[in-house]
């Protein structure tokens, strides 16, 4: 099993702190950009990305009340994908984006026990401290995970 | 923040109505206990929880209480049923996450020898889940009814002995579970990971009775000194998981609708009255049978590898099976009255007195079993409830040892075989599926469970009855 550690993926994305769980801060120039590299975060946490073959695509489409929710429910929808239809992903293109609907293709493949390691399993995401925010001229977002 | 002292073990933040808060908060704990607490950020969350509409009496904490998602671990809060609100939240992603204690019929000394074998047989029979299935093959029909009756299906059908529902919280099945109110996806997700551990803190632990200090109400529970035990931490996977994300969806959408404000939208909740609350404890009642469906099949899964590897003479019984992660419909004197109440236990487990009538026969005079799980490689609690729950806490106490450190911190400058290593010369056997698991879950990361479990027993909510070594732990 590898470690997740703050060296990898570094500039997509970071690890967070928290008592008893774990979050992520997710950096994008642009909205989808963020959209996606939070999904790719969450996958981090949970699994091996950098070891997906991009093999198939799968469309997601997840609409909400507001961009904060949109989000939870996009990575809850990612998850549910990952933890419920089997399938590990490489990475995200969105393909159409507002602040309360998201169009996303998926690359991956169905997960197999050897290729496709686990690491932390993650229950499910939070509002807890959730931000979205620009700041010198980059997106970023704080999601804590429920492990 | 304003603290108060009250006495030695009880604390309480007043009411704020700048923040919103509709009642006090009270926390249990001891001055050293109340040190760490104040490090994070669970007493602010226990203040939150404080705000939402029809809580009766005190925002609850207990003296292992960690900073959570909108509720803190270790919460309770009690809403009127008529009035007040319900939050997925307050339960928390793992619907009746829980424990369950098997009393076996072997000694320590008799286990120790063949230690080694139980535990990889045991790893072999109760996945963890990361690899998506256990061995419970169940079909869309079959999980209808799982839902619905809960550990007596799985007994039914072969995965238990007659008696083991009986002695579980609410028998292993709460009624009022509505399947039609658990989504497609939450089914899809969760099905295959019947008879699975899940990761985290989950856990199998092998211990062995280290200390008696109820003697009557030990042999009730059928424990003696040196007798091995093992301890099963685990809740509703995936299905759980997905209820409660739904229904976060779904009373985040609907607060407008009723004019509910929140200081944290993880708290979301509804009218208990209303269609989302209704479907949400229907949606909550199935998934909670589902994780008793779920340890359940653990333990008939745990008396195979116990067979295979000790024989036949190696006999399991279960001792109970508590919850600590639910809401549940109870009625309590409040200023003289008896109302009915929504309990939210986020973290927190029932331990209702002697005498009453939830309690299985066998135990009724000892008061409700509870079992608290220290850290790996530390020690474990058997407690009895006591009257001092009922007047005070809404029939609750705590749940564990609460964390202390965060997960990277457990694991920075530690090296998971050295760790290992160390607690083998401590004569405890790990296995896990992972190696940060078995880092994180350190006793290290958390707070010492003796003091933990000293603050109920003095504060009255609940007595000590026995404690428990572990011997051999299993990690998800």
């Amino acid at each position: 099993m590898q470690r997740y550690d703050e060296d990898m993926a570094a500039r997509e994305f970071e690890i967070l702190e928290h008592p008893a769980d774990i979050g992520f801060r997710a950096f994008g120039e642009t909205l989808p950009e963020l959209f996606a590299r939070s999904a790719v975060a969450m996958l981090s946490i949970a699994g091996d990305p950098p070891a997906v073959e991009p093999r198939e695509r799968y469309s997601l489409h997840v609409e909400s009340g507001d961009r904060e929710a949109l989000l939870v429910d996009w990575l809850s929808e990612v998850l549910f994908w990952f933890d419920g239809r089997r399938i590990a992903f490489r990475e995200f293109r969105v393909d159409r984006f507002s602040d309360t609907a998201i169009d996303a293709t998926g690359m991956g493949e169905p997960r197999t026990a050897d290729r496709h390691r686990s690491r932390l399993m993650v229950k499910a995401v939070t509002y807890h401290q959730l931000k979205i925010e620009r700041r010198d001229g980059l997106w970023t977002a704080d999601v804590y995970l429920d492990i | 923040m304003e603290i108060e002292a009250i006495d030695a073990w009880r604390y309480r933040i007043p009411r704020d109505e700048s923040r919103g808060m509709r009642t006090d908060v009270r926390v249990y704990a001891s001055a050293a206990l109340m040190e760490q607490i104040r490090k994070d950020l669970s007493l602010e969350q226990a203040m939150n929880v404080a705000t939402l509409p029809g809580i009766v009496g005190s925002s609850l904490a207990m003296p292992d209480i960690h900073q959570g998602y909108g509720f803190p671990i270790g919460g309770v809060a009690a809403m009127d049923w008529e009035h007040g609100v319900v939050s997925p939240g307050g339960v928390g992603f793992d619907i009746n996450c829980g424990v369950r204690l098997v009393r076996t019929t072997l000694e320590e000394s008799e286990v120790r020898p063949r230690l080694r074998a139980l535990i990889d047989q045991i790893f072999r029979d109760v996945p963890c889940g990361a690899g998506g299935s256990g061995f419970v093959k169940i079909g869309a029909r079959d999980l209808e009814q799982v839902l619905v009756e809960g550990a007596g299906w799985m007994v039914k059908h072969g995965y238990g002995e007659e008696r083991d529902a009986e002695f579980a919280e609410a028998g292993g099945a709460l009624e009022g579970a509505d399947a039609a109110a658990v989504s497609q996806r939450a089914r899809e997700r969760g099905m295959p990971q019947l008879g699975t551990l899940g990761g985290g803190n989950h856990f199998l632990e092998i211990q062995y009775v280290e200390e008696v200090d109820d003697e009557a109400a030990a042999r009730a529970y059928g424990l003696a000194p040196r007798q091995v035990v093992v301890l099963i931490h685990s809740g509703s996977r995936g299905l759980g998981h997905q209820v409660c994300t739904d229904y976060v969806s779904t009373m985040n959408k609907a607060l407008a609708k009723y004019q509910i404000w929140l200081p944290d939208r993880q708290l979301a909740c509804g009218p208990i009255r209303s269609e989302e609350g209704r479907q949400y404890l229907g949606a909550m009642c199935a998934a909670a049978n589902f994780a008793w469906a779920n340890r359940q099949a653990i333990l008939h899964f745990l008396r195979g590898a116990f067979r295979r590897i000790l024989g036949d003479g190696a006999r399991l019984a279960l001792v109970y099976d508590v919850c600590h992660n639910i809401a549940k419909r109870e009625r309590y004197e409040v200023d003289g009255r008896k109302r009915d109440l929504l309990v939210h236990r986020k973290g927190a487990t029932r331990a209702f007195p002697p005498g009453h009538r939830e309690i299985p026969a066998d135990y009724r005079a000892a008061g409700q079993p509870v079992f608290i799980p220290g850290s790996m490689g530390t020690a474990s609690w058997v407690l009895a409830g006591s009257e001092g729950a009922m007047r005070e806490t809404f029939g609750s106490v705590c749940h564990g040892a609460g964390r202390r450190l965060s997960r990277t911190a457990a694991r920075k400058g530690r090296d998971a075989r050295e760790e290992q290593r160390k607690l083998e010369e401590r004569g405890i056997l790990v296995r896990s599926e992972s190696r940060d698991g078995i880092l994180e879950e350190l006793p290290e990361a958390y707070k010492n469970v003796d003091e933990v479990i000293e603050v109920v027993d003095r504060a009255g909510l609940a007595r000590k009855v026995a404690r428990l070594r572990p011997i051999g732990v299993i990690k998800g």
